[in-house]
């Protein structure tokens, strides 16, 4: 052997020595679950946490007074009673004995009412889902001090779905926020919860440390892996436990692994294609059209949604047949099947038949691109199910934050328009608080048929849940007939876990791993 | 040269603000912010409060002068999303792309350098054939996709290296923090290889041929010829009279392509979950987090700026027959 050779040999033996031990760094240990996240964390100020990776974190390290299971059952957490006044308006939760945060300080009622105050507070000009979704749904009023362990919160009006979102909140102690500028509380949160953070690399990960039960590991670190091809490389190499977002191309890659399996769970967002019903809508070309709910019904039967599942989202999806999840919907309804000569036959009755160019009336449909499983693709194919049945469809896609995102808060999208909205398992009037009102920020289709807005007092005063279960049902089917959604689907959800992990994904988005263990 | 540089530094304010100004149209022109800082029930009311507290009520050229007071004063304005101040979000960022993109081009350069100059001085034979191939390769291939390939092969196949992620190491070294720093150095390498890698090929392929071009000009002048026919060695012909003249393009193109690079690499930053500058504010232009924006665009203007600065300062060293306008050379 030369010497040239040696020098050669020597140098790839060295390489091969440094990458095995390198690698060997990198091993983690059994006390340690990494879950990898597809979207950046921005915040741990409790009021201004708003996206659901940003709150799958913050829960694991902020307590809540109640909980919701994943199958929606309303559960103690930081209290174990709730009473509710007979007005509905005053909610009173007695807290465990012994709380403390997590610098050791006792956690009280007063904590509680801070908490609920402070997040109000509009010198703190948060924008979070506490106060901008949760205070406002509950018209919340204040929160006071009953005694050391009760704590009541007032709210405005009677609210039959206030209790699971007030599980929203997250309590922190008032000592340790007060001594915090908003800048360090936003960086540095002093929770309730199992968890505290031990560090957190901004754009990189979160490390999560254990300081009481529950909680199987004893560390949690939430890596920040944006791109879906690299989390799915993490997942099939081992480097990770968890990941969320898989996308369905990559479903056989990861079930053929040998080291994980995909968990679909049918998702709480509803899929749907809404009818802009509003006067300005109905001056666009199209719009006229869709008011009529004839056509509206009519065009329920003109996309194929199992086909467009199966292909394009590599699942059976469960079919909608209103806002409300399963198993609170209405029973007696079921999905409209996939019947285009129903559909064509029911445009004609409705005064729109085809014209000598075979289209019978033109519409634009509107939709973000980007932010649901597979959204362009999803609304190409409507786009051609509805061209099938005469329609003459001009598409636009359009980049969500900066395009979609102001139409929808103005409520001008359409005349049709895609869209997905989250859902709940624990309330079938949370689901159909999108259109509570209908000048409702939520109501982007600005329907107002009575038959559905006049039933909300009748629901605020029934009196039994049967009483209220059947009103429901009813609006549920003026929903299924006439109403502004075109049904979809319920947006399923692709988690990919690794075979050394037992864990169950839930199917309201939440990530939580209080009850994952090893396998 | 005093006078030279302060000059250019006063022109840089102006083109500072050129920067800000051009870069908070574009953002204000792409919508209003205010609808992505508040919830989806959010009513009319709330959403005309989000928009004073957020300043956005006001007319833009009063948001843009207010701005330009407060940079005056050093503040850079609060991140929008991380309610932090922006700049030191930016600074933070800064570290870990500072990391790739000296990795990344010490790479292009350590082979660009030797693969250059061997294919200058073997014009026209098969080694010039294979190199000049390879750079064209190197210069038609995307980095996000061999960045992806290097994932799928390196990372997952082989399992030689890390799929993604970063271990900082200047971080830790400009904190004071040498233990943390010195420790993390192997990591932080072992980290760098495959996105170093993406990011540089792009460079190392389009800086050897710009070495081989240029060097094989250098070769044809007749101070070369002289000094062949001096009977120097070729070797000593080579380094002491055609590379020093070579140089001369290659430093002005590497030197602004470092500026390129800290605020170019976000997709590969982005398939390697890199938690470098240009994620960051590709995540704040989509989150239309203005001020963070700014600071970002300031801080990539002004090292752009003093690159420039250096080059030319560089260049005069290399050449003296260049010299500074107003200065003596």
């Amino acid at each position: 052997m030369n010497r040239r050779n040696h020098v050669t040999r020597l140098a790839a033996v060295g390489l091969l020595g440094a990458v095995t031990v390198l690698s060997a760094c990198t091993e983690r240990a059994d006390d340690t679950l990494i879950i990898g996240l597809s979207a950046d964390i921005t915040t741990f100020e409790p009021g201004m946490i708003s996206s659901r990776d940003n709150a799958n974190i913050a829960r694991h390290i902020f307590g809540t007074l109640f909980s919701l299971s994943a199958e929606g059952d309303h559960l103690p957490d930081l209290a174990h009673t709730l009473d509710i006044s007979d007005d509905g308006t005053a909610y009173v939760y007695t807290l465990n004995e012994g709380l403390t945060c997590h610098d050791g300080e006792p956690l009280t009622a007063e904590d509680v009412a801070y908490t609920f105050n402070r997040v109000a507070d509009p010198a703190n000009r948060f924008t979070g889902n506490s106060p901008g979704f949760v205070y406002t749904s509950i018209g919340f009023q204040s929160a006071e001090v009953v005694d050391d362990l009760r704590v009541q919160i007032n709210l405005a009006r009677k609210n039959p779905i206030a209790f699971g979102l007030l599980t929203e909140i997250y309590v922190h102690c008032k000592d340790s926020y007060e001594s915090m500028s908003l800048d360090e509380a936003a960086a540095n949160p002093i929770g309730s919860g199992p968890y505290r953070l031990a560090s957190w690399t901004r754009g990189s990960e979160v490390v999560l440390e254990k300081v009481k039960d529950p909680g199987n590991f004893e560390r949690i670190v939430w890596r920040i892996i944006p791109e879906a091809s690299t989390r799915t490389a993490e997942l099939v190499a081992g480097n990770v436990d968890i990941i969320t977002n898989v996308v369905p191309e990559q479903i056989e890659a990861i079930d053929a692994s040998g080291r994980a399996q995909v968990q679909v769970v049918s998702g709480t967002r509803r899929m749907y294609l809404g009818f802009n019903l509003s006067e300005a809508s109905s001056q666009l070309p199209g719009g006229d059209a869709i008011q009529d709910p004839r056509v509206r019904r009519a065009l329920q039967y003109a996309v194929d949604v199992p086909t467009i599942c199966q292909q394009l989202l590599s699942v059976d999806c469960e079919r909608a047949t209103g806002p409300v999840n399963r198993p609170n919907d209405n029973p007696a309804l079921t999905p409209y099947p996939y019947d285009p000569a129903t559909a064509e036959a029911l445009l004609d009755d409705a005064g729109w038949p085809r014209g000598s160019d075979g289209n019978r009336f033109s519409i634009r449909l509107q939709a973000g691109q980007g932010r649901y499983v597979n959204d362009v693709n999803v609304v190409l194919a409507i786009s051609q199910y509805l061209t099938d049945v005469g329609l003459d469809v001009e598409l636009e896609l359009m980049e969500w934050a900066s395009v979609y995102t102001p139409l929808l808060r103005e409520r001008s999208m359409g005349p049709l328009f895609f869209l997905g909205s989250g859902g709940g398992l624990w309330s079938p009037i949370y689901d159909m608080t999108d259109l509570a009102d209908v000048n409702s920020g939520t109501n982007y289709t600005h329907w107002d048929d009575d038959r559905w807005f006049s039933r909300w007092a009748d629901l605020s005063a029934a009196e039994t849940p049967e009483e209220r279960r059947t009103i429901i049902d009813e609006m549920l089917q003026v929903f299924y007939d006439d109403g502004p959604w075109l049904h979809m689907y319920f947006q399923p959800d692709f988690y990919g876990v690794s075979d050394r992990i037992d864990w169950e994904a839930r199917r309201d988005e939440r990530v939580y791993v209080f009850t994952a263990g090893l396998r | 040269m005093g006078s030279y540089i302060l000059r250019r530094l006063l022109q840089s304010v102006i083109v500072v603000i050129g920067v800000t100004l051009v870069s908070f149209l574009a953002l204000q022109a792409s919508g209003d912010p205010t609808y992505l800082f508040v919830s989806e029930r959010a009513s009319a009311e709330e959403i005309e409060a989000t928009r004073q507290a957020l300043g956005f009520d006001r007319p833009l050229h009063v948001q843009y002068l207010s701005f330009v007071r407060d940079l005056t004063r050093g503040d850079f304005g609060q991140s929008l999303s991380y309610r932090q101040p922006a700049m030191d979000i930016v600074l933070e960022a800064l570290p870990a792309t500072i990391e790739l993109t000296l990795f990344s081009m010490i790479i292009a350069l350590l082979f660009a350098i030797p693969l250059g100059i061997l294919a200058a001085i073997h014009r026209g034979t098969a080694w010039d054939g294979s190199i000049t191939t390879l750079s064209m390769l190197g210069q038609s291939i995307p980095n996000f996709w061999m960045g992806i390939m290097m994932i799928l092969f390196f990372g997952l196949y082989l399992r030689w290296f890390p799929i993604s992620g970063h271990v900082p190491f200047l971080a830790p070294l400009l904190d004071g923090d040498f233990g943390t720093a010195v420790t993390n150095l192997p990591r932080t390498l072992f980290h760098l290889i495959l996105p170093g890698i993406a990011v540089g090929t792009y460079s190392l392929a389009r800086n050897t041929r710009l070495i081989r071009s240029s060097l094989l000009e250098v070769l044809e002048q007749d101070y070369v010829r002289t000094a062949r026919s001096k009977g120097l060695a070729e070797f000593r012909v080579l380094v002491h009279h055609a590379l020093r003249n070579a140089w001369l393009p290659v430093v002005t193109i590497v030197g602004l392509e470092f500026g390129f690079l800290l605020g170019g690499v976000v997709v590969v930053e982005t398939v390697f979950s890199y938690p470098g500058i240009g994620r960051l504010l590709f995540a704040a232009i989509n989150q239309r987090d203005i001020p963070l924006v700014q600071a970002g665009v300031i801080l990539l203007a002004g090292v752009f700026i003093l690159l420039n600065l250096v080059v030319d300062l560089v260049y005069v060293r290399l050449d003296p027959r260049v010299k500074l306008a107003g200065g003596r050379g």
